[in-house]
């Protein structure tokens, strides 16, 4: 490749944890840099540029500042890509929407409330186009090097669309429900090969939900194997508040 | 041909036997409570009294994952990696797990053969085993007791004291060479019972579900159905499968994958152009019965359902393949009367 592709890292609101994650590659982070040029990080250099071939994109949105930098790098890069279950989906921190905005602010920030204005919290889809995603909680490593390597190449990426119970299912593992717990894998996304459920744990849908997801038919499910039917909405909800906001039949 | 016994507590040294000469493999626990196929090590390991697998011995000739090709984009050179036959004893397989090896020989020898399938079916060798039915199998109602022994080389029937052991090959003969047993006289073994039963035999099911197509049970059974692809993982019979090359990061190499796959999955029937040609839940699980139970059977006149219960048993939205299936005749025998 003649130019290397100009890539920056931003964050927003989350847990820092999936740019460290693109940290951990370790082995293959030579081999990352070797492709790109990195302009921007502020986790790793401070530089800046006016221009990107490819914007990560780490966190969800929730403060009107976040609002106009999304605005501004979605205007100076050409790739968008969302890194991890907030910028994806909201995440975690969109539980706070179930709450009054205000309730929220209180209870966080307590008489310094007024000094932090904050929103309810919005995956990047929801206010610029988002090119593609980089599912999971702290992201999907594999995922990352798979899209990565589609970029660079120019190549089309295939965003996984099948459930968590395929890769399950292939790893021959005994399925969690057997042993008493309740695991939203039918509905979850799959592309993490099932890296929960292999050690014997439930997977409680990080990687956010399939496209045509039967939320209702989980719900049933995970009411029949024991949870209430509150329980069973609340469990859906934690990786997914925001895209299920209206949702509950 | 030749039947003889092997007393229960004999069935370590027969296990150690069979592993001073072939890789054995056998039913081991897998969990808290399930089973599955593995590489015999340890001979105590291995539990001959089982409900069913997993997955089935298919996972030995049709891998989960395997590579197809590789590739080096700097040469533009591709090799495929040798694929070897599996070559050992399979201990402790199901009358319908045979049968539905059967039926992936048959599919994959018509039409264009399929030779990664082929080769590694290559010395496989069968010990059968006969298994109590529990409350999902459904194997008799498609012709298959859980003393069948087509397909076995040696089949072990269960007896109070241990087993008796016919011998139903040359290869099962071999097997056995330099294990004496003693002869055993015929008391057959009492008849198992299914509890779960389709009520029509497949000729007449062909035609049921012809006259089914738009038959309420599909919707609702998509209003339970989460579109996991559970159904189509678990089951012996199923052999569809997704290719797809992989890159590595740094761009000169990579290679060519191939994993299982399933109809009841939306992405399944996603072509180029984002295009989902069964784009509705109802839509696919009557495609997975059809495909089970006419489409190919029209074809060959066998179900190409074996009866082991694993989809039913795995669906964790409770949906059951018998209910389907026997809803379906009801309705038809219902209308029968009707016009009749
Ligand atoms: S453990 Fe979870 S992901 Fe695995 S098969 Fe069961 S429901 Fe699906
Ligand atoms: S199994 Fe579920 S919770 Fe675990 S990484 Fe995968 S999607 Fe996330
Ligand atoms: S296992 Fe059950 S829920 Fe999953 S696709 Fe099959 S029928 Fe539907
Ligand atoms: S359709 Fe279900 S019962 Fe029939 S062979 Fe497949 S998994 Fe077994």
């Amino acid at each position: 490749m003649a130019n290397k592709p100009r890539v920056a890292i931003f964050d927003f609101t989350g847990c820092e944890g999936c740019e460290l994650s693109q940290l951990n590659f370790e082995d293959q982070l030579l081999d990352i840099l070797a492709q790109v040029d990195i302009v921007e990080w502020r986790e790793a250099m401070d530089d800046r540029a006016d221009e990107y071939d490819i914007a990560f994109v780490e966190g969800a949105l929730s403060t009107p500042d976040c609002i106009k930098r999304i605005h501004d790098i979605r205007r100076r890069s050409k790739v968008l890509v969302a890194l991890g279950s907030c910028a994806v989906d909201g995440g975690v921190n969109a539980i706070k929407n179930l709450h009054p905005i205000e309730e929220v602010r209180a209870e966080v920030y307590g008489k310094d409330q007024y000094l932090f204005p904050t929103l309810p919290a919005l995956p990047l889809s929801a206010v610029v186009k988002v090119d593609h995603n980089v599912r999971g909680c702290p992201m999907t490593q594999g995922e990352f090097l798979r899209l990565f390597t589609a970029l660079v190449m120019g190549k089309q990426f295939a965003e996984p669309d099948q459930s968590v119970c395929v890769e399950c299912k292939l790893n021959e593992n005994e399925c969690v429900f057997e042993r008493g717990m309740i695991c939203l894998g039918p509905v979850t996304r799959g592309g993490c090969n099932s890296q929960c459920t292999n050690f014997g744990q439930y997977c409680i849908g990080c990687r956010g939900l399939v496209s045509e997801p039967n939320l209702a038919g989980m719900a049933e499910t995970l009411a029949s194997h024991g949870l209430a039917m509150d329980e069973a909405w609340k469990r859906l909800q934690l990786y997914n508040a925001y895209r299920l906001q209206g949702v509950r039949a | 041909m030749a039947q003889s016994f092997l007393e229960q507590a004999r069935v370590l040294d027969f296990i150690v036997h069979l592993q001073t000469r072939h890789t054995v493999y056998a039913p081991h626990r897998r969990g808290q409570r399930s089973f599955a196929f593995e590489k015999t090590s340890d001979p105590a390991a291995v539990e001959l009294d089982y409900p069913r697998v997993l997955g089935s011995v298919k996972k030995y000739f049709l891998p989960p994952r395997e590579t197809l090709m590789d590739f080096d984009l700097k040469t533009d050179t591709a090799t495929a990696p040798q694929v070897e036959p599996v070559n050992a004893v399979f201990l402790g397989v199901h009358s319908y797990d045979l049968a539905a090896v059967k039926r992936l020989d048959h599919n994959f020898l018509t039409g264009k053969p399929e030779r990664n399938y082929l080769v590694r079916r290559q010395g496989a060798r069968f010990i059968g085993v006969s298994y109590v039915p529990d409350k999902f199998h459904f194997a008799g109602s498609v012709g298959i007791d859980p003393y069948d022994m087509t397909g076995s080389d040696v089949f072990l029937t269960r007896h109070p004291d241990g087993w008796i052991v016919d011998v139903l090959t040359g290869e099962g003969a071999a097997l056995l060479q330099g294990f004496a047993l003693p002869p055993h006289a015929l008391p057959k073994p009492k008849r198992e019972h299914f509890t779960q039963h389709i009520y029509v035999p497949q000729d007449s099911l062909g035609r049921i579900l012809e006259a089914s197509y738009d038959h309420p049970v599909w919707n609702e059974t998509a209003r339970s159905c989460l579109s996991c692809g559970t159904c189509n993982l678990v089951c012996p019979t199923c052999y569809c499968f997704n290719v797809e090359d992989q890159v590595a990061v740094t761009g000169d190499s990579g290679s060519r994958e191939r994993s299982w796959d399933g109809c009841m999955l939306r992405g399944f029937t996603e072509v180029a152009g984002g295009e989902v040609f069964r784009e509705k839940s109802a839509a696919r699980q009557r495609h997975r019965i059809y495909r089970k139970f006419k489409y190919l059977s029209d074809a060959t006149g066998q179900p190409w359902c074996v009866g082991c219960g694993r989809c039913t048993a795995a669906c964790t939205a409770g949906i059951s393949i018998v209910d389907i299936v026997n809803r379906l005749i009801r309705d038809a025998e219902r209308e029968e009367k009707i016009t009749a």
